[in-house]
C-alpha cells in the first residue's frame, strides 16, 4: 500500500511542477526588464528610500519635531528647524524642516522613522538604486526626498504663485 | 519644632511639625504629583493634582497645602486618588492643543510626564478647542496661551523670587490668563525664570526657539563667564558646522550655588561665542595691515621677538596684561610665564576690587570670608554700595531669598535708592561718594557722621542703624569697589561680632586674577616678591623689583623703554583710556576673541577660545572655586593656556618647567582609534568625572592646578568635591600678606544686567532686548 501512497505523493508533487511550467515566468529580469523599473517588482510594503510627503495644500507635512531622528537606531537623520512666516509658509504647522538630511551610508531601512512620525510626513518610497561611487552623494537632502507637488496644485493653485513666478515648474516634473 | 508621626500608604514616617504633606511624602520617596507646588514659592493649590485621601476627612485634600498632624493616615495611591488624578489630567488636557511635535517643551514637559503616568489615553470631550495665537512678549519670551495650565508658577517666581512683578493674572475662573505688565509685551529683567519654571510649553524662550529638541543636546555644567557671582549654568550643545554650538543655558538640575537661578546673561548671553565677528585665524601686521597668517608663523614671530627683546633690553622692557575672564590656571600660568620666561614683574590686569587689601586685613584670620551660600543662610546682611540687582544678580537673589524664607535682616548703605531697599530692615541713603565715610562711621568714628547726613539719613537714624548692626551676630558684609585700601581694613576691624566679608568685583574671574598674582608686586596667593618665597624655590630666580602697572606701561612705551606688550584677553586701551599710539613703537601681541581697540593696534592677534570653550577653574567674588568645563567649540581658535605655552616653546624655553605635565594617569584619549573632533574632549570630561586626571600634554590645565594647590595655601580645598562639580570656598585669610595699592587703579566696570564688557557688545540677545536701550555706549563699556 505504501508504494501506491508514494506514487500518489510523487504524482501530486509533479503535478505542481508541471502546472508551474505552463504558467508565465515570474523571474525578475532586472535590470534588463521592460519599463522604468527595468523589470524590478515590488510589494507595496517594500521599504525603499524615503519620501517626504505633502498635505492636500501642497505644504510639507514635516514639522521638524525630530522624533524620526530620535527613533533612528543608526542616527542617520539630521534636521534643522525654522519658523514659518506669513510670507514664507513651508509647512502646515508653526515650524518646518529647513534642513532634512538622511545619510544612506548609515540608514538600515528599518522604518522606525516612519512609525515615529506624528504627521505621516516621512514614508518609505520604492527607490532602491542608490548605489554610487561617492559616499558623500549618499547624504540625501530634503529637496531630493520631497514628493512632487500634487497635480491639482498646478498653475491654478493660490499657494504656489510665488514659486511659479520665481521660476518653479507649475506642473509636477517626473522624478522630482 | 517637635517631630510628628504619620502614616502614608502604610509607611510610618516622622517629620517636623509644620512640614507640608507633599514634602513629608517626598522625604520617604512617595511621589505626589503636582504642577503648581514649587519649593520655596508661596502655596497656590491651583492644579489639584496632588489630591490625597486623608482618613477622617470627607473629601480628598491637596497635599501641597496640608500641613502634617500627629497620627494622620494618608493614602496617596488608592483607586479614588488615581481616579481623581486621571480626571485632573483630562481636564487640563481639555483645551491643551497637544501640539507636542512643534512645542519646544516637548520631551521635558511635566504635563507630558503626568499624562503618561496618571492620565487616560482618551478624552470624553468632543468640543472644539479654543485656539489663541502665540504672542511674543519680548525678544526672549513667547507665550502660547492654549498650552498654559494656569499653575501660576511664573507669576510667583517673577514676583516673589525676582521681586519684579512683571507677570499677573487677568480675568477669573476658566477665562484666567497670564498677562505681561505692559499690555502686549514685557518690560522686566528678562531673566527667563518664568520660562524655566513653566511646567509646560506656554512660556518658551526666543533664543532657543525651534533650535533643537531636548534629547538632541549634550548638557555640560560649567560656570557662567559674565559677572563675578559664579552661577553654575548647564549649557546644551549641539554639533554644528564649525564644532559644537551652544544652543541653550539653564540650571534645571538645581546644582551649584545658584540653585535654579540665572539672569539674562547666564541664560542667553552665550551667543557672543557664535558672533560672526569672531576671529578664527591668527593675524600678523604686514605693511601696516593685519593679514591672516598661520599659527606656526604667528607663534614663531612672537617667540622670536620676545626672546630678542628680552636678551637685548631685559625683562623690564616687556609688559604683560592679563584678563579677568580667563581661568585660574591661565592666570597662574601667565604670572609664571612673565616672571620665569620673560623675566619681568610688569604684570597687571583690570582691577575691579581691592583684594590685596582684603588679604592684608584678614591675614591670619580664617573663617572671616563669606561664601555665596552663606548669603542665603546668614541671619543678617550689610550691603555697602553697589547695586546687586543689576551688577550681582545672584547675590541679590540670595539676599531676597534669605529675607523672604528665613527672615534675615538686610541693611543697605547706598548713595542711590537701590531696589534691594525694598527688602531692607534698615536703609541709609548717603551722599554720592561717601562710602568711605560710611565705613569710618560704622567702624566707630562719629566724626564721619557729618559727611553722611543726607536726605532721609539723619544723625539719629544712622546711629540707630549702627546700633542695630552691632547687635547682630553672624553678619555678612558685602562691600562695593568704592571701599579700597585702608577703608577695607577699617571695615574688617570694625566691631561686628562674627562678621564675614565679601568684596564685590565685576568680572567672572576677577578674584582669580587677583588670587593668581596678576599684580606687578605680588605673586600668586598675595605673596610678596621675596627671594626666598615658595615660588622662588619652585620657579628659580625671579625678578624682585616691583614692575609697572598698566598706566605706567603706557607711559614707558611712550618714553620708548617698553619694547613689547603681551595682552591676554584684555582690552586695556578702551578700559584704561590709554592712547593706542603710545604703543606704536612697541611689539604688541594680543590674544582675544574679537578685534577690540587693543587688538587693532597689535602686531600679532591670536584668536582665543572663551571660557565656555575650555576647561579649568573660576573663583567667584566671594572666593568660591568652581570648575569650568568645555561646552562649545569653534574651529580656528586656541585656549589662552595653549597659546602661552606655545609662545614659551617658540622662545626656546623648556616647556616642562613651565607646565609640569606627564607622570599622571596615562589614558588613551581616543587618538589610537582616530577620534573625531570633540570626542577626545568628552573623553577627558569623563576621565575627570571619574577622578582620573590625564596631565598628559603641556596644554593640560590640571598640571597647573596641581601646582596652584601645592603653592597657594587658600586653594587647599577638596579636589574630590571640586571635580564632583561642587563649589569650594577659598579663604583669603589663609593667603599671603597682600599689599597696599594705589586706589585709583581700581576701575569699576559698571556693567548692568544687559551689558557685559566686550562679551556684551557681541551678544545678540543682550542687544536685542529693549531694556538695553539705556545701556552705556560701547566705548564706555568695560572691556575684558
Amino acid at each position: 500500500m505504501s508504494v501506491i501512497k508514494n506514487i500518489g505523493a510523487i504524482a501530486k508533487g509533479m503535478s505542481i511542477t508541471f502546472g508551474e511550467m505552463l504558467q508565465p515566468t515570474t523571474v525578475e529580469n532586472y535590470p534588463d526588464g521592460p519599463g522604468p523599473l527595468k523589470g524590478a517588482q515590488f510589494q507595496e510594503r517594500f521599504r525603499g528610500t524615503h519620501v517626504l510627503q505633502r498635505d492636500e495644500n501642497g505644504l510639507e507635512k514635516c514639522v521638524a519635531c525630530f522624533l524620526c531622528a530620535a527613533a533612528c537606531p543608526s542616527n542617520c537623520i539630521y534636521i534643522e528647524a525654522a519658523e514659518n512666516t506669513a510670507e514664507q509658509r513651508i509647512s502646515g504647522a508653526e515650524r518646518y524642516a529647513k534642513v532634512y538630511n538622511i545619510d544612506y551610508n548609515r540608514c538600515i531601512f528599518c522604518g522606525y522613522c516612519v512609525e515615529a512620525c506624528p504627521t505621516d510626513a516621512i514614508t518609505h518610497g520604492h527607490g532602491f538604486e542608490s548605489a554610487t561611487f561617492n559616499a558623500s552623494a549618499l547624504v540625501y537632502r530634503k529637496e531630493q526626498m520631497l514628493s512632487p507637488t500634487p497635480a491639482h496644485m498646478g498653475s491654478n493653485s493660490v499657494f504656489n504663485h510665488a514659486d511659479v513666478e520665481a521660476g518653479a515648474p507649475a506642473l509636477p516634473q517626473a522624478g522630482s | 519644632m517637635a517631630d510628628l508621626t504619620l502614616t502614608v500608604d502604610g509607611k510610618k514616617l516622622t517629620a517636623p511639625a509644620g512640614t507640608l504633606l507633599i514634602e513629608a511624602c517626598k522625604s520617604v520617596g512617595i511621589e505626589v504629583p503636582s504642577f503648581c507646588y514649587y519649593p520655596n514659592l508661596s502655596l497656590q493649590g491651583a492644579c489639584r493634582m496632588c489630591l490625597v485621601k486623608i482618613e477622617k476627612m470627607p473629601k480628598l485634600q491637596t497635599a501641597c497645602t496640608t500641613v502634617i498632624s500627629e497620627g494622620m493616615v494618608v493614602a496617596t495611591d488608592s483607586d479614588e486618588v488615581r481616579q481623581a488624578r486621571k480626571s485632573m489630567v483630562e481636564l487640563l488636557l481639555g483645551n491643551h492643543p497637544l501640539d507636542c511635535p512643534v512645542c519646544d517643551a516637548g520631551g521635558e514637559c511635566e504635563l507630558q510626564d503626568m499624562a503618561f503616568s496618571y492620565g487616560a489615553a482618551e478624552s470624553k470631550f468632543m468640543e472644539a478647542k479654543n485656539h489663541k495665537d502665540e504672542q511674543q512678549w519680548s525678544p526672549v519670551v513667547y507665550f502660547d496661551r492654549p498650552r498654559c495650565i494656569l499653575c501660576y508658577r511664573c507669576v510667583r517666581v517673577c514676583g516673589e523670587g525676582m521681586d519684579v512683578w512683571a507677570l499677573g493674572v487677568q480675568n477669573r475662573g476658566v477665562s484666567s490668563v497670564i498677562a505681561p505688565n505692559k499690555q502686549d509685551h514685557l518690560e522686566c529683567e528678562e531673566c527667563g525664570m518664568c520660562i524655566d519654571i513653566c511646567p509646560v510649553g506656554a512660556l518658551t524662550s526666543g533664543a532657543y526657539r525651534y533650535k533643537t529638541r531636548p534629547w538632541e543636546m549634550n548638557h555640560i555644567g560649567t560656570t557662567c563667564t559674565h559677572c563675578a557671582d559664579g552661577c553654575k549654568t548647564t549649557l546644551g550643545v549641539r554639533r554644528s558646522d564649525t564644532g559644537m554650538e551652544i544652543v541653550r543655558g539653564d540650571n534645571r538640575d538645581k546644582s551649584g550655588i545658584n540653585n535654579d537661578f540665572l539672569c539674562i546673561k547666564g541664560r542667553y548671553a552665550f551667543d557672543f561665542a557664535h558672533s560672526t565677528e569672531r576671529l578664527t585665524q591668527p593675524l600678523i601686521r604686514k605693511d601696516g595691515k593685519l593679514s591672516p597668517a598661520t599659527w606656526e608663523e604667528a607663534f614663531a614671530l612672537a617667540g622670536k621677538n620676545f626672546a630678542e627683546i628680552r636678551t637685548a633690553h631685559g625683562g623690564e622692557a616687556i609688559g604683560v596684561v592679563g584678563s579677568s575672564r580667563t581661568t585660574n590656571e591661565e592666570n597662574y600660568l601667565l604670572s609664571k610665564f612673565a616672571r620665569m620666561v620673560l623675566g619681568t614683574n610688569n604684570v597687571d590686569h583690570h582691577r575691579t576690587a581691592d583684594f590685596p587689601a582684603l588679604a592684608a586685613a584678614l591675614r591670619g584670620k580664617s573663617g572671616q570670608t563669606a561664601s555665596m551660600r552663606d548669603v542665603l543662610s546668614a541671619p543678617a546682611i550689610l550691603l555697602i554700595g553697589n547695586n546687586p540687582t543689576e551688577q550681582h544678580p545672584l547675590l541679590a537673589w540670595q539676599i531676597r531669598s534669605n529675607v523672604r524664607l528665613r527672615r534675615a535682616k538686610l541693611y543697605v548703605v547706598n548713595s542711590q535708592p537701590i531696589k534691594l531697599r525694598r527688602q531692607a530692615a534698615g536703609f541709609a541713603q548717603i551722599p554720592a561718594g561717601a562710602e568711605a565715610h560710611a565705613v569710618a562711621f560704622l567702624a566707630g568714628d562719629d566724626a564721619a557722621l557729618d559727611h553722611l547726613v543726607h536726605q532721609s539719613a539723619t544723625r539719629e537714624s544712622l546711629l540707630a542703624l549702627r546700633d542695630k548692626l552691632r547687635a547682630e551676630t553672624g553678619l555678612v558684609v558685602a562691600f562695593s569697589s568704592e571701599i579700597r585700601g585702608a577703608d577695607v581694613a577699617r571695615l574688617v576691624h570694625s566691631k561686628f561680632a562674627g562678621a564675614k566679608f565679601i568684596a564685590l568685583a565685576d568680572y567672572a574671574n576677577s578674584r582669580g586674577a587677583a588670587d593668581m598674582g596678576l599684580y606687578p608686586d605680588l605673586l600668586p596667593g598675595y605673596e610678596p616678591l621675596t627671594t626666598d618665597s615658595r615660588f622662588a624655590q619652585e620657579w628659580g630666580t625671579l625678578p624682585t623689583v616691583p614692575g609697572l602697572t598698566v598706566p605706567a606701561m603706557a607711559a614707558a612705551a611712550k618714553a620708548g623703554t617698553l619694547k613689547a606688550l603681551y595682552v591676554v584677553g584684555a582690552n586695556p586701551v578702551a578700559r584704561f583710556g590709554l592712547d593706542p599710539f603710545a604703543f606704536s613703537g612697541s611689539f604688541v601681541v594680543v590674544q582675544d576673541m574679537f578685534l577690540t581697540e587693543t587688538a587693532l593696534m597689535a602686531d600679532i592677534v591670536l584668536p582665543a577660545a572663551n571660557a565656555y570653550e575650555k576647561s579649568g577653574t573660576f573663583t567667584n567674588t566671594c572666593g568660591d572655586l568652581q570648575l569650568v568645563k568645555k561646552a562649545g567649540e569653534v574651529a580656528g581658535v586656541k585656549s589662552d593656556f595653549e597659546m602661552i605655552v606655545r609662545i614659551a616653546d617658540a622662545m626656546g624655553f623648556e616647556v616642562r618647567k613651565l607646565v609640569p605635565f606627564g607622570g599622571g594617569t596615562h589614558a588613551d584619549m581616543g587618538q589610537s582609534r582616530g577620534a573625531q573632533s570633540g570626542e577626545a574632549d568628552r573623553h577627558s570630561v569623563w576621565l575627570e568625572a571619574h577622578g582620573l586626571e590625564p596631565r598628559m600634554s603641556p596644554f593640560d590645565p590640571v598640571a597647573i592646578f596641581d601646582e596652584i594647590q601645592r603653592l597657594v595655601p587658600s586653594y587647599h580645598v577638596s579636589r574630590l568635591d571640586l571635580l564632583a562639580g561642587n563649589d569650594q570656598h577659598t579663604d583669603i585669610g589663609e593667603a599671603g600678606p597682600g599689599a597696599a595699592h594705589d586706589p585709583n587703579l581700581i576701575i569699576p566696570a559698571n556693567d548692568d544686567l544687559f551689558s557685559s564688557g566686550t562679551l556684551g557688545r557681541y551678544s545678540h540677545t543682550l542687544n536685542s532686548v529693549m531694556e538695553n536701550k539705556n545701556a552705556p555706549a560701547p566705548s564706555e563699556v568695560g572691556a575684558d
